[in-house]
């Protein structure tokens, strides 16, 4: 590594706190603004840091905690076309290779954040109806957001882009890999399992949310309402199936109307879409199970499950898999009883239990969350780490290609200044199939590029300010207003 | 005595003909234009040479045309003849949908439809429904030198059926060159709290619209073979209007400029095929290649990015983002000629008409060809346009838009003196030099400036300061309510009233919302279209 890494080696550590400060006390607008400026120099041009792909990677003498098969001291990694070709000590790569030098350094798989809302354009909401499940989060993906090169920054590989939860059936995620700036063909990953937003209790009825003026009450308005909708959409979905079968039997004369809201739930009810159902209550995940059960498909992930602690060995007999916050909750009444127990409680049932951050912001400490699961309950290093990586990958159905540092798996890798369950540990560098996308001398080399950039393209006649007229009035940028998770400011998430 | 009255007749064409020269009556509907410079753009260009007019039809162009006895004469030394430029996108001779008043819902400023499908994605509307007639309403843009545009409603996701049109003529149908020319759309939710109300709604709602639309045709194809026994397609005039549109016949226009729109509509053409024209292309030239590969045109817009507001010690720095923007966008045009992509210039919403020509010039000098420059508003247009065989270069038989100008087309000092348009004359008196030709600023109304505003909730009125900046035709600002302060976007001032959208949070939710109004004195007032219906406002301005 570069000796440059380490010129200012407390500037990412200061941002997270200042920022840690803000989102607790939204209203402290000078920390907010301060937290403002160092983050906005960190702003990245895409076409930033583009490793030369096909190009042998070597990450030598490092501490590698693999997330599978243990921790290896002083081990290198290969990385041949994008995938970790082999893991080993004293290893050799070809002449042109990139060695990175990971004495001292911690390399952990990439982070996968299985609850995301970041990179999406608009509205992650289509508020018209209660089942929304036609509408996609891949027509709407943003791989320039920000917010992702900061995930970057906190070692976030990879993440599960959901729609938030107004909606019963809130509509077609997306996988992605954090290509940050490529195409949004190259961000997606295609090969991905599809997966299904559904959402359970405040958030759906509505009943939190007046109407705005001139709409009518949504049905449904009570959480059995919910169920019902949910169980209403499947009985068409079949209904749909079977119009197509009669229609492709030679039964009916007419074809039947490709419906792109009953498609992606006909996917569900074939085991070939993933649920992820956003809920807080026990009783309710409890029902959705059963109603899944009745109807015949399965529940892949319950999202926030606050209280799966209470249904750990119904959810382990359903197969599904939980994605939780570690320590938040009591942020509105549906999100009163949780414990920090509950990961600990899940994973000994055998749940496979993930901690996503619901956030552009905290993704970036995901580390630290999965750190609290060893204190609380004390589950294994690496049982912890599973929740911010394999885990992940397997909820998500991509644990084949990502998830753990394997022979054959793509090379999606953070590298860290020390152990990433300490509080003193930062990303030093996060690669995405054997590419660098975040590295932290480089991004201080370029902030001072962009400084200079600024400065030119502020010369130009087109950008100078007319000599008269109304100024800019200061303000704060959309993404570090949002409200973070699923609380009483943010809603709907 | 036979040979005096010969003479005596011949001095009465020779007075009337000089007489002709400078009035703007047109007595007759022959005319030559002689010892003019004549970019034929289909050809080579004619230095010195005569372009002859009858009936509204290109009779003869040349050099050594012989001028016809009952043409009046029009002596074009010193002066360039152009086809008529075209603008290839705009709103032209369409009348502003009602702001909906106080109190008043959304719904009932609709239009009236038997469409089952909302305002908004009722693609069966057409501008040739709503045009309004009349050479007056067009008399800025042509003495700008425009004689054709494609005409497209404003509304809408679905924006409807447009029309290639003529800026001049008594009566709608005389004005029409070509309709309708294409469907158009704008992803964007829909007003009234119908599906979508989200952007990602929107990709969706035409997805399916498509595929209905796909569906119904082969039905009907079924039906028409065997009625008997075959149960009836519904009558559908909305779905009907995509028949052609989802199997690739009649082209579909696309509204994207940012690089993330441009990919989402590529993918949509791609998806089903369409036969797709890209209109805005901000940055189209970020995705060149993909327009090239899928031969999709791009009606690119001239209405470049400008620095509207002052500086200012208290507020951070412009985004890099919008810099970049600024510096790149007019290098777009020079970039797509150079990957090959087929275009052509369109105003783009643009304050002042005159900036067209200005803005061409300012491609032209970030590497864009000049003939090129040219061809994108006259034969590249007609092409895209599918009005070639008709219009877009100065070739016998092609209609007479014609635009004469003295001076460099491209240079500031350039002046439009005759405009053409079906043969018809439009002569414009020589502007003094000093003047700033602005053609729209004073028909806009005047809003900057901060407002106290209160959406008039029942029971539950939201105040807040609405901070508005206009530059001509064009709004931007901020608006201070609920806790936070969001930005302005699309913001357009009229003749009376504004509108713009905004994202604001609102109870929990982020919404998309629009706002209409109309500006009296001090006062304004209109709605907030949110995705659950019209709210009305009400402001003061703050002295």
């Amino acid at each position: 590594m570069n000796a440059n890494a380490f010129k200012n080696p407390f500037l990412f550590y200061v941002a997270s706190d200042v920022c840690r400060q803000a989102a607790g006390a939204p209203l402290n607008m000078k920390k907010a603004i301060g937290f403002l400026l160092i983050v906005s120099i960190s702003l990245i041009s895409p076409t930033f840091l583009l490793a030369q792909s096909g190009k042998e990677v070597l990450i030598r003498n490092a501490t590698i905690l693999t997330a599978a098969k243990g921790t290896l001291q002083n081990s290198d990694i290969l990385i041949q076309n994008g995938k970790i070709a082999r893991i080993g000590k004293n290893l050799r790569a070809s002449a042109d290779a990139q060695i990175i030098d990971g004495s001292g350094k911690f390399v952990t798989p990439g982070i996968i954040d299985a609850h995301s809302h970041s990179a999406v354009d608009g509205s992650v909401n289509e508020f018209s109806y209660s089942v929304t499940s036609m509408v996609r989060i891949e027509d709407v993906l943003d791989s320039k957001d920000i917010s992702v090169y900061r995930g970057l920054a906190g070692g976030v590989t990879a993440a599960n882009i959901m729609h938030g939860s107004a909606n019963a059936i809130g509509g077609q995620v997306s996988t992605v890999k954090f290509k940050y700036g490529r195409p949004v063909g190259e961000f997606l990953m295609t090969d991905a399992p599809p997966g299904i937003k559904f959402a359970l209790g405040e958030n759906p009825k509505r009943t939190n949310f007046q109407p705005q003026p001139g709409q009518t009450f949504r049905y449904p308005r009570t959480r059995m309402g919910v169920m019902e909708t949910i169980r209403d959409a499947f009985l068409r979905a079949k209904d749909y199936r079977q119009a197509w079968s009669d229609f492709r039997a030679g039964k009916t004369k007419i074809q039947p109307r490709r419906d792109l809201e009953l498609e992606p739930l006909v996917e569900v009810l074939e085991g070939k879409r993933i649920v992820h159902a956003h809920g807080y209550r026990s009783d309710e995940h409890l029902n959705l199970m059963l109603i899944a059960d009745e109807i015949g498909f399965k529940i892949g992930v319950l999202q926030h499950g606050l209280e799966a602690y209470k249904i750990a060995p119904e959810v382990a007999k359903h197969g599904a898999g939980v994605s939780i916050f570690v320590d938040s909750w009591g942020y509105k009444l549906e999100a009163w009883d949780s414990i920090p127990y509950n990961a600990y409680i899940c994973w000994k049932n055998g749940v496979s239990v993930s901690i996503n951050s619901d956030s552009d912001e905290r993704m970036r400490r995901l580390n630290l969350d999965a750190a609290k699961v060893m204190k609380y309950g004390g589950v294994p290093e690496q049982d912890a780490l599973q929740m911010i990586t394999l885990n992940a990958a397997k909820q998500m159905g991509i644990d084949k290609r990502t998830g753990s540092i394997e022979v054959g798996k793509d090379a999606d890798i953070a590298i860290w200044s020390a152990h990433p369950f300490s509080v003193y540990s930062r990303v030093e560098m996060t690669l995405v199939e054997g590419e660098v996308f975040f590295d932290i001398a480089k991004d201080v080399q370029k902030r001072e590029e962009l400084k200079k950039e600024r400065e030119a393209l502020e010369k130009l006649e087109v950008n100078k300010p007319p000599g008269s007229g109304p100024t800019t009035q200061p303000t704060i940028p959309r993404e570090k207003r949002e409200a973070h998770r699923d609380d009483a400011d943010g809603g709907n998430r | 005595m036979k040979k005096f009255i010969l003479r005596f007749s011949f001095a009465i064409f020779v007075f009337s003909a000089v007489c002709s020269s400078v009035n703007a009556q047109n007595r007759t509907d022959v005319f030559a234009i002689i010892n003019a410079q004549i970019i034929t753009v289909s050809g080579a260009t004619i230095a010195k040479g005569t372009v002859v007019v009858r009936d509204g039809l290109i009779e003869a162009v040349g050099e050594n045309v012989k001028v016809p006895a009952d043409a009046r004469v029009i002596d074009g030394a010193g002066l360039t003849v152009y086809p008529g430029l075209f603008d290839a996108y705009s709103n032209l001779g369409i009348p502003v949908r009602a702001t909906p008043q106080p109190g008043q819902t959304q719904a009932a400023a609709q239009t009236v439809s038997n469409s089952t499908y909302p305002d908004g994605l009722r693609a069966e509307e057409s501008v040739t429904e709503i045009l309004r007639a009349g050479d007056a309403q067009f008399e800025a843009v042509r003495n700008a030198g425009f004689t054709t545009a494609l005409t497209v409603g404003r509304d809408g996701m679905l924006n409807g059926q447009s029309a290639v049109i003529n800026l001049a003529g008594d009566s709608v149908s005389a004005m029409i060159i070509r309709a309708p020319f294409a469907e158009h759309v704008t992803f964007r939710p829909i007003s009234g709290g119908a599906f979508p109300t989200s952007l990602m709604g929107s990709y969706t709602a035409l997805r399916q619209m498509l595929l209905d639309a796909q569906r119904l045709e082969a039905w009907q194809k079924l039906y028409e073979t065997n009625p008997r026994g075959t149960k009836r397609p519904p009558r559908d005039a909305t779905l009907e209007t995509l028949i052609p549109v989802a199997n690739g016949t009649m082209p579909v226009v696309l509204n994207a400029n940012s690089e993330n729109e441009m990919n989402r509509a590529i993918d949509m053409i791609a998806e089903f095929k369409l036969k797709g024209i890209i209109a805005g292309g901000q940055e189209a030239w970020k995705v060149a290649d993909r327009l090239k590969k899928q031969n999709v045109p791009v009606l690119l817009s001239l209405n470049f990015p400008k620095r509207t507001a002052a500086a200012s010690s208290e507020a951070d720095g412009e985004p890099l983002e919008l810099l970049r923007l600024r510096a790149e966008t007019p290098k777009g045009a020079a970039r797509l000629q150079t990957a090959g992509v087929k275009f052509a210039f369109q105003t783009g919403g643009m304050t002042s008409v005159a900036d067209f020509l200005g803005n061409a010039a300012k491609a032209i000098e970030n590497g864009l060809d000049k003939n090129a420059a040219i061809r994108a508003m006259t034969l590249s247009t007609a092409e895209i346009l599918g009005v070639d065989n008709r219009l877009g270069s100065i070739e016998s038989g092609k209609i007479a838009n014609l635009v004469l100008v003295r001076g460099d087309i491209f240079a500031k000092d350039r002046t439009v003196t005759h405009v053409f348009v079906d043969g018809k004359m439009f002569e414009q008196k020589e502007k003094p030099k000093t003047a700033t030709p602005t053609t729209t600023t004073s028909s806009v109304a005047q809003i900057g400036g901060n407002y106290n505003v209160t959406v008039e909730i029942p029971g539950q009125p939201i105040p807040g300061t609405l901070s508005l900046i206009q530059q001509g035709s064009i709004l931007t600002g901020t608006w201070q309510t609920l806790n936070q302060t969001v930005e302005i976007k699309d913001g357009k001032v009229t003749a009376d009233g504004f509108s713009f959208s905004a994202t604001i949070l609102f109870e929990g939710n982020t919404n998309d919302i629009t706002v209409n109004g109309k500006v009296s004195g001090n006062e304004i007032s209109g709605t907030v279209s949110t995705p659950g219906g019209a709210i009305p406002f009400r402001g003061t301005k703050i002295p």
